[in-house]
């Protein structure tokens, strides 16, 4: 009994923070030290997320967002592979573009954002363009990596036996680069949802990030705690949708995370 | 090797050409040339101004990413050896990774003011989570059998703890570090962006709202010549302190 028991405890942990984290935020916000305005209480902020998930036009906010990140990831997906690859299976482009990939890693791309606004307009275009840019680096960084450090072994013997280039590259290079590819991919994704919200909480009359800045800006801080659990849900379901993917195509290798 | 950097060096210098000499063709107002550029960041290196912008954004970022980076390895590499800690608070960290720590500026500006102290903390928090995360990883992969060597050499708990987990755990810390480094001025400039008096995020959106496109490009090119020589001075700390790796990506 008393092992259940101490079993049982062991299992409870994970959640003995959260619950310690939830329980003194509610006494805080009961405690009236604070205005209801600083410390929302947990029922308004649920309240208020229930009236987020159940009206249309505030779903509608969040397909903004969302397509904003999807649309920007899946071209920095698209491009970033491909330019990964040839940095990694030419040393010729990997001489041109390594230095520049290196070179500017560190710099933050936000600051273009302005001169994007300028050249895009102000809608969705400069938005998406960002976070194509900003999720490019960490996908070409890591496509490269891998496909540089495709087994030569393997290579070797697809040659021996007779494959063309072609075949080579699609049975051998690409498999062994996936898992740096989706490693890339789970960096991109959460970048690429920071990205459109920074943006939308900077300039923008729609989206996720722009009803954050509203809210606060109305003072209704529990719409925009419940707005913030909401983007916080979001991110977590596509880096879980991403993980699923990852482990469907790349089942040969298993992905080594906590939670998944 | 010669031959390489040439090529490189070619193919930078022509795409300056190209640019400038498209703008000499005419680009819209919002795009300037190299040589333009450099003129206004010049003339603004001898101004006051532009150090006074610089200086806010920095007593913003580096106090944000020592916080940040300082709390990550502390609690990482607790976390990396204590289990019953792991357990309690490592789930916590990763589930919350994917979500976007900036959604918290407009909570911790109301907690904190709206002033230097929400943005430094809001750094921190985006600081915190890659090294924390790398700085975990690098104490759990700590080769057992150099504990065990360490322990049968009669080495006490601290003794393995300096001498064994944290030098095997540094080259990931310091991958870490380098992430949250890249992220520090990130959050820096979208906070300056979002709400500030001064820095260099407040000063590209100043300029940009009185189109001035001089002083955007001048901002712009302080802030990626700031983040280069950061990143820069960390690999040249890290080269340093873990001399005896070889060279890493």
């Amino acid at each position: 009994m008393t092992l259940f028991l101490q079993r049982m405890l062991v299992g409870l942990r994970p959640f003995v923070l959260v619950a310690v984290a939830l329980v003194a935020w509610e006494l805080t916000a009961r405690s009236a030290l604070w205005s209801p305005i600083v410390f929302p209480s947990l029922v308004n902020i649920g309240h208020e997320f229930a009236l987020f998930v159940s009206r249309s036009d505030r779903l509608l906010e969040a397909w903004t967002s969302l397509y904003r990140a999807l649309g920007g990831f899946a071209l920095a997906a698209a491009v970033g592979v491909v330019i990964g690859m040839l940095m990694g299976r030419s040393e010729l482009v990997a001489g041109l573009l390594d230095p520049l990939f290196s070179g500017t890693y560190a710099v933050p791309k936000l600051a273009l954002f302005p001169i994007f606004i300028f050249v895009f307009g102000i809608g969705s275009l400069s938005k998406v363009a960002l976070v194509f840019l900003e999720c490019l680096y960490p996908i070409v960084i890591m496509t490269y990596h891998g496909a540089r450090g495709v087994d030569r072994v393997l290579l070797w013997s697809a040659q021996n036996m007779g494959a063309s280039r072609t075949q080579i590259l699609r049975r051998v290079v690409v498999p062994a680069t996936a898992p740096f590819i989706f490693a890339g991919f789970r960096v991109a994704l959460p970048i690429a949802m920071i990205v459109v919200v920074i943006t939308e909480m900077i300039s923008s009359a729609d989206g996720l990030g722009y009803v954050v800045i509203y809210s606060l800006a109305s003072l209704r801080t529990d719409r925009m705690l419940a707005v913030v659990v909401a983007i916080a849900l979001l991110g977590l379901a596509l880096d879980h949708a991403l993980v699923i993917l990852r482990n469907r195509l790349v089942y040969w290798e298993k992905l080594e995370t906590y939670y998944v | 090797m010669t031959l390489r950097n040439l090529a490189r060096a070619g193919l930078l210098l022509f795409l300056v050409l190209l640019w400038q000499l498209l703008w000499v063709r005419g680009l819209p107002d919002y795009v300037l040339g190299p040589v333009e550029i450099l003129r206004h960041f010049v003339a603004a290196l001898g101004s006051a101004e532009l150090y006074d912008h610089i200086g806010a954004s920095l007593l913003r970022a580096l106090p944000g990413f020592a916080i940040g980076t300082l709390l990550g390895i502390a609690l990482g590499l607790a976390a990396g050896i204590a289990r019953g800690f792991d357990q309690m608070l490592s789930p916590v960290i990763f589930l919350t990774y994917p979500v976007p720590k900036i959604v918290m500026l407009p909570l911790f500006m109301l907690w904190f003011g709206i002033g230097d102290l929400s943005k430094i903390l809001i750094i921190a928090l985006a600081c915190f989570y890659p090294t924390f995360i790398n700085a975990y990883y690098g104490a759990k992969s700590t080769p057992t059998i150099l504990v065990w060597s360490g322990l049968n050499m009669g080495a006490s708990r601290s003794q393995i703890f300096r001498r064994i987990v944290v030098p095997s755990a540094a080259p990931l810390v310091f991958a870490g570090m380098r992430v949250s480094l890249a992220l520090s001025f990130i959050v820096m400039f979208a906070t300056e962006m979002i709400n500030a008096r001064s820095g260099l995020g407040h000063l590209i959106r100043e300029a940009e709202n009185s189109l001035r496109f001089d002083l955007m490009y001048v901002s712009l090119l302080s802030i990626a010549i700031l983040g280069y020589l950061g990143d820069r001075l960390l690999r040249w700390t890290r080269h340093r302190v873990l001399a005896w790796q070889g060279e890493a990506a």
